[in-house]
């Protein structure tokens, strides 16, 4: 019994951790917290936006920038589709805008990987049933 | 496909012209915003408006200063090694 209680929790805490990849905020909407997972939303989904407009889906670069583009996947499996189109090399992009432009992405991406584990975090407090927040 | 999608799709095909001037580190400003909103979202179980703000307004402040700091440090090295 108590075998099952914790594999459905690790199970959860996964769900968890998932959504809140595929959707900035989406972990923190599973948990219920609804301003958080808001805020979270819309203060990624601008950063990342912000940065290709700056420096267009060129910044997104799988193949001659993949330390950015580690970085840039924690945003969600979107960025992997983004990848797909830029790897042709028809986007270049140069000097200062591919700077910013994958500083912002790059950046967004990071922020997503702390939403992440915070819901995660908050997510195993509650079911174990320790609020210390 | 309508003019405006494709407008849309062009402002996110091509890259901004933005100059190496002193200037384009003003981008920096949206990035600190957007990082003190996230983190204090993370730090704070429960949020409330003034509080929420007040918070996120510290702590962009305090990164704004840290670096500007930093970079008048950095600019007076530059300039005693050079001189």
């Amino acid at each position: 019994m108590a075998q099952r209680s914790r594999e459905s929790h690790i199970a959860f805490l996964l769900v968890v951790g998932l959504l809140g990849w595929f959707v900035p905020g989406g972990g923190h909407l599973v948990i219920n917290e609804k301003k958080h997972a808001i805020i979270i939303f819309v203060a990624i989904a601008l950063t990342f936006a912000a940065g290709l407009y700056i420096g267009s889906i060129g910044v997104i670069n799988p193949v001659g920038a993949k330390p950015w583009y580690v970085a840039q996947i924690m945003n969600s499996p979107a960025v992997a589709a983004i990848g797909r189109i830029t790897a042709s090399g028809n986007y270049p992009v140069f000097g200062r805008p591919n700077e910013i432009g994958q500083i912002y992405t790059s950046i967004a991406g990071l922020l997503n990987l702390l939403c992440i584990v915070n819901a995660v975090y908050w997510a195993h407090l509650r079911r174990t049933g320790d609020a210390g927040e | 496909m309508s003019t405006i999608a494709a407008f849309i799709m062009a402002t996110f095909t091509t890259p901004e012209n933005i100059g190496v001037t002193p200037q384009s580190m003003l981008w920096l400003l949206p990035l600190v915003a957007s990082i003190s909103i996230v983190y204090k979202t993370t730090k704070l179980p429960k949020i409330r408006f003034t509080n929420f703000v007040k918070e996120t307004v510290v702590l962009f402040g305090s990164i704004v200063i840290f670096m500007t700091i930093t970079a008048l440090v950095l600019v007076a090295f530059a300039w005693l090694v050079t001189e």
